[in-house]
């Protein structure tokens, strides 16, 4: 194939950014499907190669490094856009649609980066649209979770900043690439923790469910999806192999299911849900071999259909009932079944239950683990797929759609919109589709694939694990009634450390100000400030006044004197000084002849 | 359709808490059948070994989390919005 022919895919979502908010009524909707659909097309034809180089001051920027690593997650990414795209289909504010097509473009833009600076570029966009998916709820709680999240990332986008600066100035390279482990110092730590806060890895990851709780509907669903699965591609990219990830990772699928636990909130749960599914992508990068790479890729791929179909689900429950709350609903089965049986297939996804997607992709993650003798990250995170069947497939569905027999407000007159119920569709077809044809995501893979995912054991085993946990729910189904609590996350120290911060500000600045600095002012500053300008006005008066006085009255009896010798008033005076003059000219000009 | 299956299922609730727990008991027979081929741990090879880990593992978090949650970190909803940020 010929490397000439090469449209950005991101440009393409971009250009749909500008254009949305133009269109209006049917026109705006197909635009807004049309876009992810010639986008998807666009990556179908990407050849792998390097597009789109650009010299800038001695650097080489690439803006379209296409390899088969890239081409995962571009394919999943334009798909989630389309399904994003209907989902939202029935929005009549287009800065939605427009905010999510530029995230969307982001997200492939840092995809097909092939340097660290591009990547930058891309990621900081990441960050603003997302943000702006934020705020777009417009109520105060989701203004501020905007901010905090804007203020969160930006400290996350100078670390990655600072760690590229550092490694172009001591390595001159900025190509994002697979790092070294053994040779890797400040620099490279520095990008990482820049990945890790975006991964969402504790302590950095409190920003996830405090923002994708406070999103609009639609925006958590597009924001589920791109900013963490990009994070797990850069690291990926160049983080392979990295071992302190398989902590990590497994600390994360854990914590996540702890807090998921804890959680009253539908989309807090499946925010907390996210950091533990993204705990076994980091874990996978972090064992680094090529099943754990390609079960990495593979995860992320089915997570974004799954977490996206989950987020739709209560999603929806949130648009027609406008609650979020476990405490709050139940007994919703009579009224909106359809999304129930779709919130269920994403639950059966994510709990790797057999058939379903995840039954094939975690799988791959556990098994490198096993196979790399790592047994305590394999247990770690087998038990950790436990509570995920627990909240994900049990809780969610349980308390939203069963628990009371009928809502505790007046229920809802219609299932969620035609639109969203076909997006659901969508994604839970190709939920189901991964999981009874593996071979389909599989052939996708960065390295080739001859993991067969459904043996006699592992079926068995899985099955076990599930169905033992659902009898494990029931039996303690009372001590999960949802409490209307929140739980203390580490977003603690900043939103505590912020009004702290500004007590301190109003408190100690304020009265720092108005006792010392005020009595200092007129203790000291001001009587040294009057002492000065007396001195000033004594030197004016005397010194100053004194010489321009005594000039002027010298030149005035010089005057005096001058006129009286010189203006006398007495002819022959005139006439003998006239005389005198003229003789000495004579007689000058006599000398000098 | 799903409204009736679930009103079904609903109204023959024993029913189907019996055939739950013999689905449960049969998959413990069938894990006695089960040829082991990938064996990466001990507990691929006890029979019902994976069963007992999800059971436990599922009371274990339950147990635990909702111990941390009551202990240390569960606050009321307004919590940050307050300004003393009193339990």
């Amino acid at each position: 194939m010929t490397t000439d022919f090469f449209i950005h895919p991101a440009f393409l979502f971009f250009a749909g950014m500008v254009a949305v908010p133009l269109a209006r009524g049917v026109w705006r909707q197909a635009l807004v499907l049309l876009v992810p659909l010639m986008a998807l097309a666009t990556v179908v034809l990407l050849a792998p190669g390097l597009h789109g180089q650009v010299e800038l001051h001695g650097l080489t920027l690439t803006f379209g490094r296409v390899d088969r690593l890239a081409l995962v997650f571009a394919n999943v990414f334009t798909l989630m856009a389309f399904i994003g795209a209907i989902y939202g289909l029935h929005l009549a504010d287009p800065w939605q649609q427009s905010a999510a097509m530029g995230y969307v473009g982001s997200a492939l833009g840092c995809v097909f980066a092939g340097d660290y600076l591009t990547l930058f570029l891309f990621w900081e966009g990441l960050m603003v649209f997302s943000a702006a998916l934020v705020f777009l709820r417009r109520t105060k709680g989701a203004v501020a979770a905007g901010y905090r999240y804007m203020l969160v990332h930006v400290f996350g986008g100078l670390l990655l900043l600072g760690g590229i600066l550092l490694q172009y100035h001591q390595a001159g390279s900025i190509t994002f690439t697979a790092i070294d482990p053994a040779a890797a110092g400040p620099a490279q730590y520095l990008i990482l923790a820049g990945f890790l806060l975006n991964a969402a890895v504790p302590p950095l990851h409190a920003w996830l469910p405090d923002a994708y709780g406070s999103a609009t509907v639609v925006g958590s669903v597009f924001m589920c999806a791109y900013t963490t699965k990009t994070a797990v591609y850069a690291l990926i990219r160049s983080f392979a192999g990295f071992e302190i990830l398989i902590v990590l990772g497994v600390v994360m699928a854990l914590y996540g299911v702890v807090y998921a636990v804890l959680e009253n909130d539908a989309r807090r749960l499946l925010s907390y849900h996210i950091i533990s599914q993204v705990g076994y992508m980091v874990a996978g990068v972090g064992i680094g071999t090529e099943l754990a790479i390609n079960g990495a890729c593979a995860h992320a791929f089915a997570h974004i259909l799954y977490k996206g179909l989950l987020f739709m689900g209560v999603g929806s429950v949130l648009h027609v009932t406008g609650r979020s709350r476990f405490s709050e609903l139940g007994g919703l089965w009579r009224y909106m079944p359809w999304t129930l049986v779709f919130t269920l297939v994403g639950g059966l996804s994510i709990s790797a239950f057999p058939l379903f997607s995840g039954f094939v992709t975690k799988s791959m993650i556990i098994s490198g683990a096993w196979e790399d003798h790592l047994q305590w990250a394999a247990l770690g995170l087998t038990l950790a797929s436990a509570g995920t069947f627990l909240h994900t497939g049990l809780k969610v569905p349980y308390f939203i759609w069963f628990w009371r027999e009928r809502p505790a407000f007046a229920p809802p007159r219609r299932e969620a919109p035609l639109n969203m119920l076909v997006a659901m569709a969508l994604a839970s077809y190709y939920c189901i589709l991964i999981g009874i044809r593996p071979d389909t995501l599989y052939r996708l893979l960065p390295y080739a694939v001859d993991y067969q995912p459904y043996t006699p054991t592992h079926v068995m085993a899985s099955l076990q694990i599930l169905l033992f946990t659902m009898l494990g729910f029931f039996l303690l189904i009372k001590k999960l009634y949802p409490e209307p609590e929140i739980g203390l996350d580490l977003d603690w120290f900043y939103r505590r450390g912020g009004v702290a911060f500004t007590t301190f500000c109003r408190r100690v600045l304020r009265l720092v100000d108005e006792e010392v600095i005020r009595n200092l002012h007129q203790t000291l500053f001001l009587p040294l400030l009057r002492g000065l300008a007396g001195l000033a006005a004594w030197n004016d008066r005397r010194l100053v006044d004194g010489v321009v006085d005594g000039t002027a009255g010298a030149v005035l009896r010089f005057g005096e004197t001058m006129r009286f010798f010189m203006q006398p008033g007495i002819l022959s005076r005139y006439v003998a000084r006239t005389l005198t003059v003229l003789a000495g000219i004579i007689l000058l000009t006599l000398w000098i002849r | 359709m799903i409204k009736r299956l679930i009103a079904r299922l609903r109204r023959h609730y024993h029913g189907v808490r019996v055939a739950f727990c013999c689905l449960l008991g049969l998959l413990i027979l069938a894990d006695l059948l089960v040829p082991r081929h990938h064996v990466y741990f001990i507990g691929d090879e006890i029979p019902g070994f994976w069963g007992l880990f999800g059971l436990l593992a599922c009371m274990l978090i339950i147990v635990v989390s909702k111990w941390l949650g009551h202990v240390w970190l569960f606050r009321p909803e307004d919590y940050y919005e307050r300004r003393g940020g009193k339990k």
